[in-house]
């Protein structure tokens, strides 16, 4: 009986097992399963191949704090030489991550960060201002583009995302809220507390076909989660709406929204290029592994991707920690799709 | 005998009368919610729950559990519409899709019969293995790009315009009853109530226990991937994480629908409602206009409200059934005018 | 009650092996997962799962089914983190207030159970939705934004659940250890957790006792309501951030710990031995399995076969007529 099991343990292992490279940067995703993460997955992945480095993706299906950090541990545990890891709290992944500094592996971090003295240096899509104004200028470019004035008329929108409890997405909704009030006064937020469809496409089909009917006059949706926005789209859709009645932007990969950009229902959304993200992410993780020291106001060549330029961490939160080993590289840039542009890109 | 048969239709009323107070209510509040449209919106969008509330709802008459079908669906899910997105004949892909639930249903019946595996630990088993095997079959991505005809599949109507009963619903609706009906009307069908209720009993009178609760894990499975192949058609992309934790909200709307998780009692069109009751909660949070926050804090009440009134009606009826029979068995006074 | 007894030892027994061999088997294929501070400190990420299933026992030894405690774990948290940050109360009292509400959270869903006779299934699956709820909208009174979390806390709060006895032993491994200790007191050498049995095997009977079957049914999950709430602590402490959403991941692992220790659902039978041991062989599993390459999101697999195969080894084991009856071919028949 245990022979049994041990038998099929080393079978599911060894059929599992990453092959084995000089240097191993343990990749962490948020959760498993999201297209954002898979993509990004997919960029590192093909990125390390090429430049002679392993990474291996981990990652729980549940986005739990806990299990971040269980993932980090096992890293440290497994004796693995780097880890680059999106962190589902601002706060909660410290210790961990320092304890992973403390034993040797070189710590970087991408799309969502951790406190800036515990890991080394940061791969940042931008800060939650640039995005939360990218997010509502594309609304605005939208309304624009079907006959209304986004500056006096009184743009009736509201937020449809993940949950209340996520970082990021809260982050950019706060940020763009303010900068609605700042241009926008006339905009009327019809569900100041937005509504949240947990990552679940059936309900985001729901709830998102619910404020259209509940709201039938809504101008603006801004669907800031790669879950909501093709659920809403697909909601407009069932209502036979289309980007002339209503105005759907947000986050989330081209893949996913193709096909509703071409039947019509959405006219422009935007992401990064989280491949490059990935990619760099790693590359970075894998630089500091291989004996190199990061500085602040280093340009430091990176094969295919080009000079990116360690910024000091003050340049996404005025109060961050500033010493000169912990540093913070913008990249990628921001790309907003519509119908021209949509199918240059693949992920 | 009659005293049974005065209940069951009072149940399934009762359960009808959950769902037209729950509209009426969120109507009053906002009248939007009663629009035409809407309430096709809302029956249109349970089919999913529907399908696995029906599935789920022969394993739990027949007095067993089974919370893998979220799993199931997800890989019925991933399964088809991988192989759709890749132009293969959508018959093969139903086929496909079948044949997953239909495995794991045999899977999870024959660990509890054979293997007396009790039912809760065999289902949480399958469920991280076929959950598992979503992320193996798809490598973590999600399936996207289906073919537009599959999508539209989900959007044809009745009438053929946008907002009326789509057929997926009627669909649905049919096979309900059709179970319905085999369930109460028919020999093989009332196995499962007899089985759920009384397995002794049933063993006595030489009802096949074992096979009836076989079978109704493999019909679990396969309504579990038709709920799964409706998704497709409904989402238009699958997420490795597709139907996760439906499996209890599928349980919450047979409870709701007055299926007892102690087996024997209860009925698919119960069942039907309490997932229409489920799939509209978040519809409704959105018409009652409360802010967000408190989103689940009212799912939670509303939840604990309905079950636990519906718990003082039944007992009510129950006393009240219980109270007639006596009258009429000691026969002191012909109190017959007690409903 | 004495091949009751005999059974339950044996499975226990049964777990012990299971995770000796684990231990073997993942030692074998990586040396690391022996070192003692490798392996010992594993356990810090689990505790969670270990602490609750052990009251969560409790509620299945009557027959209940608790699918809330998860919550819990979330709402005492920011329950804790709120009093000490916006309320200016001492973090040790404010742990104290929250195990409190955890147990009131956990009598308000055990008074449905136990006095209107509705599912607990379905009960805690409301109370599950009810206390995330909560804790979201709690979150809401916090003067920090929602998303952030609260963090901050004293270090001698932060410390306690990372702290290591002799530089080797964690301490969370002797907080689970009380527990246990504890809890296998009250379950299985007092009048009370004798009570709880009944109450599983036979309601009916447990009143012609004299025991009170609804308020000891309710106090299980008040039981189970307080350890989620000092699992919620532990997390807080050990992440240093207190969050509403911690601990909805736990549902379903902490049942699986539960059904695997021994204890059926159907109630009146089990222990809190078997329990922790489950917990402990499935948390050594996904640890072994990591520490051998094997990703997260893969680990699903081998623990489910594990729950199917272990606990379908031990009826074949117990039950010699079943292996008869496979030969006659059961489908045929039964």
């Amino acid at each position: 009986m245990k022979r049994i099991i041990a038998l099929t343990l080393v079978g599911i292992m060894t059929a599992l097992t990453a092959a084995a490279g000089d240097i191993t940067v343990v990749f962490v995703p948020k959760l498993t399963g999201n297209a954002f993460f898979e993509s990004a997955n997919d960029g590192a992945q093909a990125y390390a191949a090429k430049h002679g480095f392993t990474v291996k993706y981990d990652g729980s299906a549940e986005a739990a704090v806990a299990n971040q950090v269980t993932v980090i541990n096992n890293a440290i545990q497994q004796g693995m030489d780097a880890i680059c890891v999106s962190s589902l709290d601002v706060t909660g992944l410290d210790d961990v991550m320092r304890s992973a500094m403390d034993a040797g592996l070189a710590v970087t971090t991408w799309d969502s960060d951790v406190s800036g003295d515990a890991r080394t240096v940061m791969v940042s899509q931008g800060t939650p201002d640039i995005l939360g104004k990218m997010l509502v200028d594309m609304g605005a470019k939208s309304l624009t583009s079907r006959g209304k004035d986004p500056k006096k008329d009184a743009i009736k929108y509201a937020w449809h995302y993940s949950q209340s409890t996520v970082t990021d997405q809260n982050s950019w909704q706060v940020a763009g809220e303010a900068y609605i009030r700042d241009n926008y006064p006339n905009w009327v937020n019809i569900a100041p507390s937005n509504y949240y469809s947990e990552q679940d496409a059936e309900k985001a089909i729901s709830v998102g076909e619910s404020v259209l009917t509940a709201h039938p006059d809504i101008d603006l949706i801004i669907c800031n989660d790669s879950t909501a926005l093709p659920g809403q789209c697909q909601a407009a859709q069932n209502l036979g709406k289309t980007a002339k009645d209503v105005t759907i932007t947000g986050f989330a990969a081209p893949n996913s929204i193709k096909d509703y950009c071409r039947a019509g229902v959405i006219e422009r959304w935007g992401l990064w290029d989280c491949q490059v993200q990935g990619a760099l992410g790693c590359y970075l993780a894998y630089y500091l592994a291989s004996g190199n020291t990061i500085t602040v106001g280093d340009k430091i060549d990176v094969p295919e991707i080009g000079v990116v330029e360690v910024l000091p961490n003050t340049v996404l939160d005025p109060d961050a920690y500033t010493a000169p080993d912990s540093g913070v590289v913008l990249l990628p840039e921001r790309t907003e799709f519509t119908k021209e542009n949509m199918d240059k890109y693949n992920f | 005998m009659g005293e049974l048969k005065r209940i069951v239709p009072l149940r399934e009323l009762t359960s009808v009368g959950f769902v037209v107070a729950i509209f009426l209510l969120v109507g009053m509040v906002n009248p939007n919610f009663l629009s035409a449209q809407n309430i096709m919106l809302c029956l249109n969008g349970s089919v999913v729950f529907i399908m696995l509330s029906v599935g789920i709802a022969f394993v739990i008459i027949s007095g067993e559990i089974d919370v893998s079908v979220g799993a199931t669906l997800g890989l019925a899910a991933t399964v088809s519409a991988t192989m759709i997105r890749d132009d293969m004949p959508w018959s093969l892909a139903v086929a496909a899709a079948v044949l997953v639930g239909l495995m794991v249903g045999l899977l999870n019946g024959v660990g509890v019969v054979a293997f007396k595996v009790p039912s809760i630990i065999m289902t949480l088993g399958t469920n991280g293995i076929v959950r598992g095997l979503c992320y193996v079959y798809s490598s973590g991505k999600w399936v996207e790009n289906l073919p537009f005809g599959y999508k539209s599949l989900s959007q044809a109507t009745l009438t053929g315009r946008p907002g009326s009963i789509s057929w997926f619903f009627f669909a649905t609706a049919v096979v309900t009853l059709l179970v319905y009906i085999y369930q109460t009307h028919t020999n093989r069908g009332r196995h499962f109530y007899a089985v759920g209720d009384n397995e002794g009993g049933a063993t006595l009178i030489g009802i096949p226990v074992g096979r009836t609760r076989i079978i109704a894990f493999v019909l679990c499975g396969v309504f579990a991937s038709l709920a799964g192949l409706m998704y497709v058609s409904r989402i238009g992309f699958v997420t490795p994480v597709a139907g996760m934790g439906y499996e209890m909200k599928a349980i919450a709307a047979c409870v709701l629908g007055g299926v007892s998780l102690s087996g024997g009692i209860g009925s698919v069109i119960g069942a039907a409602m309490g997932a229409i009751i489920m799939a509209s909660i978040g519809r409704i949070l959105v018409f009652m206009q409360f802010s967000s926050n408190y989103d689940n804090t009212i799912t939670g009440i509303l939840l604990i409200t309905i079950v636990v009134a519906d718990a003082l009606l039944q007992r009510r009826a129950a006393e009240r059934a219980r109270r007639t029979l006596l009258t009429a068995k000691t026969a002191i006074t012909p109190e017959e005018g007690l409903p | 009650m004495k091949g009751w007894a005999k059974y339950l030892v044996r499975w226990e027994v049964f777990l012990l092996l299971l995770l000796l061999a684990e231990i073997l088997v993942f030692g074998h294929l990586n040396p690391r997962f022996l070192r003692p501070r490798v392996l010992l400190g594993s356990i810090n990420d689990f505790t969670s799962i270990c602490v609750v299933s052990l009251f969560v026992t409790f509620v299945l030894v009557t027959g209940g089914m608790d699918i809330q405690a998860g919550a819990i774990v979330g709402l005492a948290s920011i329950g804790m983190g709120l009093l000490w940050k916006d309320c200016g109360l001492d973090i040790w009292t404010a742990a104290a207030i929250a195990i409190v509400a955890g147990g009131l959270c956990g009598m308000l869903s055990g008074f449905f159970v136990a006095y209107t006779g509705v599912q607990p299934m379905v009960v805690t699956l409301g109370g599950s939705f009810l206390y995330s709820g909560i804790a979201i909208a709690v979150t809401h009174l916090s003067s920090t934004e929602s998303y952030k979390g609260i963090s901050g806390f004293p270090r001698a709060f932060t410390a306690f659940s990372k702290y290591r006895f002799w530089g080797i032993i964690p301490s969370q491994m002797f907080i689970f250890i009380a527990l246990l200790v504890v809890s296998y007191i009250i379950l299985h050498r007092t009048r009370y957790g004798r009570a709880v049995f009944l109450c599983g095997v036979n309601p009916a009977a447990a009143e012609f006792c004299g025991i009170n079957t609804r308020r000891v049914i309710m106090s299980t999950y008040v039981l189970s309501g307080a350890s989620a709430a000092v699992a919620g602590i532990i997390l807080t402490s050990y992440l240093g951030t207190a969050k509403a959403d911690f601990g909805k991941e736990l549902t379903l692992p902490i049942i699986t710990a539960v059904v695997l220790g021994g204890t059926s659902n159907l109630g009146g039978r089990g222990g809190v031995i078997g329990t922790a041991l489950a917990a402990l062989v499935i948390g050594v599993m996904r640890f072994g399995l990591s520490m051998n390459g094997v990703t997260t999101q893969y680990h699903d697999i081998p623990v489910g076969v594990l729950l199917i195969v272990a606990v379908g080894c031990r009826t074949f084991m117990d039950n010699p007529s079943l292996a008869r009856l496979v030969r006659r071919g059961w489908l045929a028949k039964t």
